[in-house]
């Protein structure tokens, strides 16, 4: 059998009892996959561990059958005609698909891939040094006899394969190295790219009513600068601080600079890289000459294993540096809006911290395709809605039967 | 003394020094710039208040002075970006240089209260680490020219250079944002026709933004014997990165000029005085030493500024005795790593916000 020939509920078992293997620490694969990550990513374990359980807890039947039930109105879609609308309708596999993954980020290709495999269609990933994608197939080839086939993970060089022999092809990477992909294909072929991309957070001034609010807020920041060194479309790039609070955003870059260190114990930094801490070295001995001339106090250490700082003007891009983060002190929303477009800063994501009306329509206006609490950024559902994208969606093929009933 | 006095005192000692090592070879004892740099920095501290700030952070005050050079605290590049770091009224500037743009967009003025130490700085030093002997060259500088662009330290430089050692009949190539390919191959082939042996100075990006034409056009510009290459600035660009050793390979087969003749120069807006590849290293593109002058020192520090051992990769940070009207010393994101015969430039990560000369040159294109 193929996994075409498969019941879509049958698949999503078998997808959900692998993710679930791999969510037992112990699960020998697991482990083996973690000194294997581990090395690559340079990443502490902890952090790897983090991104394991988020990952393939994610994984689980009931929120996959949701996100697909959402896009594609009913599991059986994918089984047969279903009444959709005034049409029966039938959500058929969209082809071959090959995923080329990212260097950074853990596990960032198996998502899409399990959406390709739900929706039956035959999958290549590109896998990365640490053969995190192969390991997870076998599992799934386990669970399931079909997958050995469907699903394929293999390495290759940059131009070592022609990717216009498959009908999608999604891809994450820089500008250039997506457009470059872009290039190669026909137009038969469908394109999903996952750009460059950065989150940001928003902390309101009723947010730093209490020192108590400052320090709580500050736990979850901490904890989304800290986690993957600051490397993926996830992470916190940009914090705005609301003037106005009973806190004052020095006293907050305080509050979190000391956050920051307590997130380091349980999420050490990584591997110190010589280029990168020289970046942020420099990053901090900037910031320590604007203090010295006035400016808002700086917060780091000697081995610059991290930096806050806060900053009232708008003129200073965020560093893009691992566990540094400046806090833009603003008045309100429109002057984040403001320096997101000023700085051309492609949002991913945006933090909140409670509900306000006007932050989400900033969140909307600022092309975040994501609003996620403080804490929570790196810890996205299979269902969410990676660079505001379809999950499954981009994976089939509509068949519309349009007769009467 | 008065601010004059000692600013006349401070030139006259570091000028001697230039002028012993470019007449005759002489270095500086270990003592001679420990005394020098101590007395440059503490007059810094009394004269320039942005960096006396700064270093207060640190506990360095006119009464806490360190005890050799290596402890003097240098200022983050991005500094010039931040303040006017001089010990005088920049009003009354001799240059005034600018630093290269960056991801940023902002750029920082490197302001200089006399023309005699950046000039005897740059003319020891290109004379002995570049020209070594040669004669007189004709210079065909592919490189901002000063009458447009007076802010580049690049400009400025090959501008005093090929006035004092060129043979009068200079070219600039580079206008705009355009690389003057048709001028640079009349007048290389003029040179060719002369028999002059030539030295051709570029920034990396634009030697090879030249190449590129030149290789389109299918064209070879053989110089004559006793010519050379002198690569400036870094090879980070936005638009794209050529590795040195193809770099170097294609120009050694362009211009007919042996791989030894090409030569590297590594400086910065901040600095008054370059490094250039050591004599001993230039047989090959790979592991080239970069040597300064006597009165320039570097150190290849951790994040924690703290020296490291020789070997190891970490950022450089300058001592430049020749930085007398701003800061002597300067940390910069650049990495390196010190050998015994001199220092590895290892480059910048890509990420970092760019700088360097070549950033002038990066979006050029062939006209």
């Amino acid at each position: 059998m193929s996994l075409s020939d498969r019941p879509a509920r049958t698949i999503l078992r078998a997808v959900s009892d692998a993710a679930a293997r791999w969510t037992d620490g112990d699960f020998p694969p697991r482990v083996r996959a973690l000194d294997r990550v581990v090395q690559r990513t340079g990443y502490c374990e902890p952090a790897v561990e983090y991104a394991f359980d988020a990952l393939f807890a994610s994984l689980n039947a009931a929120d996959l059958e949701r996100a697909i039930a959402r896009e594609l109105g009913d599991v059986a879609a994918l089984d047969g005609f279903v009444i959709r609308g005034r049409n029966r309708e039938r959500a058929l596999p969209a082809g071959r698909v090959c995923i080329v993954s990212s260097r950074t980020t853990v596990g960032v290709a198996i998502v899409p891939a399990v959406f390709a495999l739900l929706a039956k269609c035959d999958v290549l990933v590109k896998d990365r040094e640490d053969a995190l994608v192969s390991a997870f197939f076998a599992t799934l080839g386990e669970e399931l006899h079909d997958f050995r086939n469907a699903a394929i993970a293999q390495t290759w060089d940059g131009a070592g394969r022609d990717l216009s022999e498959f009908d999608v092809v999604a891809a994450f990477g820089d500008d250039e190295t997506l457009a470059s992909i872009a290039r190669g294909l026909n137009w038969k072929t469908r394109f999903i790219g996952y750009g460059a991309k950065a989150s940001a957070g928003y902390v309101g001034c009723e947010s730093l009513a209490t020192r108590r609010d400052a320090e709580r807020v500050a736990e979850g920041v901490a904890r989304d600068l800290a986690l993957f060194e600051t490397e993926g479309c996830l992470s916190l790039h940009a914090l705005f601080v609301e003037a106005g609070g009973e806190v004052p955003p020095g006293e907050f870059a305080e509050i979190l600079a000391r956050a920051v260190r307590r997130a380091a114990i349980e999420f050490p930094p990584a591997r110190p890289d010589a280029a990168i801490a020289a970046r942020v070295a420099a990053a901090r001995d900037g910031a320590s000459f604007r203090a010295s001339q006035g400016g808002f106090a700086v917060h780091s250490d000697a081995e610059a294993s991290y930096l806050v700082e806060c900053d009232a003007s708008a003129e200073r891009p965020p560093d893009f540096l691992p566990r540094a983060i400046r806090l833009q002190v603003v008045d309100g929303p429109e002057a984040a809006a403001a320096y997101l477009r000023r700085h051309r800063v492609p949002l991913e994501a945006l933090a909140l911290d409670g509900v306000r009306d006007d932050l989400t329509r900033f969140a909307v206006g600022a092309g975040a395709s994501r609003i996620a609490s403080f804490g929570a950024l790196q810890t996205p559902g299979a269902g969410s809605r990676h660079g505001g994208r379809p999950r499954i969606a981009e994976f089939v093929r509509w068949v519309s039967d349009e007769r009467d009933a | 003394m008065t601010y004059a006095g000692e600013s006349f005192q401070l030139d006259t000692e570091i000028l001697a020094a230039i002028d012993a090592w470019h007449r005759s070879g002489k270095a500086m004892a270990d003592g001679d710039f420990d005394d020098l740099a101590l007395r440059i920095f503490a007059y810094q501290l009394r004269y320039n208040r942005p960096y006396a700030r700064y270093c207060a952070g640190f506990g360095i005050s006119l009464d806490a002075l360190p005890a050799t050079w290596d402890a003097i605290a240098p200022v983050p590049a991005a500094g010039y970006k931040e303040a006017t770091l001089t010990t005088f009224d920049p009003a009354g500037a001799a240059l005034a240089f600018e630093t290269s743009g960056t991801t940023a967009g902002s750029s920082g003025r490197h302001f200089m209260e006399t023309r005699a130490l950046y000039d005897a700085a740059l003319l020891a030093g290109f004379e002995r680490s570049v020209l070594a002997g040669r004669s007189r060259l004709r210079y065909l500088n592919v490189v901002p020219n000063p009458s447009e662009r007076p802010q580049s330290s690049l400009g400025y430089m090959m501008q005093r250079v090929s006035a004092t050692f060129g043979d009068g009949q200079t070219g600039w190539y580079v206008r705009g944002d355009a690389l003057l390919v048709d001028a640079f191959v009349a007048d290389a082939r003029a040179a060719i026709d002369d028999a002059a042996p030539t030295c051709l100075t570029a920034t990396a990006f634009a030697l090879a933004g030249l190449l590129d034409e030149l290789e389109r056009r299918a064209l070879m510009l053989p110089f004559p014997n006793g010519s050379c290459i002198v690569e400036t600035g870094g090879f980070k660009g936005r638009v794209r990165t050529v590795e040195r050793r193809e770099l170097y390979e294609r120009a050694a087969r362009a211009f007919g000029v042996p791989i030894r003749d090409i030569v590297s120069e590594y400086g910065m807006t901040e600095l008054t005085s370059q490094y250039y590849d050591a004599p001993d290293s230039r047989s090959a593109v790979d592991g080239r030493r970069k040597l300064g002058p006597p009165w320039l020192r570097s150190r290849v520090v951790g994040p924690d500024g703290k020296t490291l051992p020789d070997g190891t990769v970490g950022a450089l940070v300058h001592v430049d005795l020749a930085n007398r009207s701003s800061c002597l010393a300067v940390a910069t994101e650049d990495l390196g790593v010190r050998f015994d015969d001199g220092l590895v430039l290892i480059g910048r990560d890509g990420g970092a916000s760019l700088r360097g000369c070549s950033l002038d040159a990066e979006t050029l294109l062939p006209r």
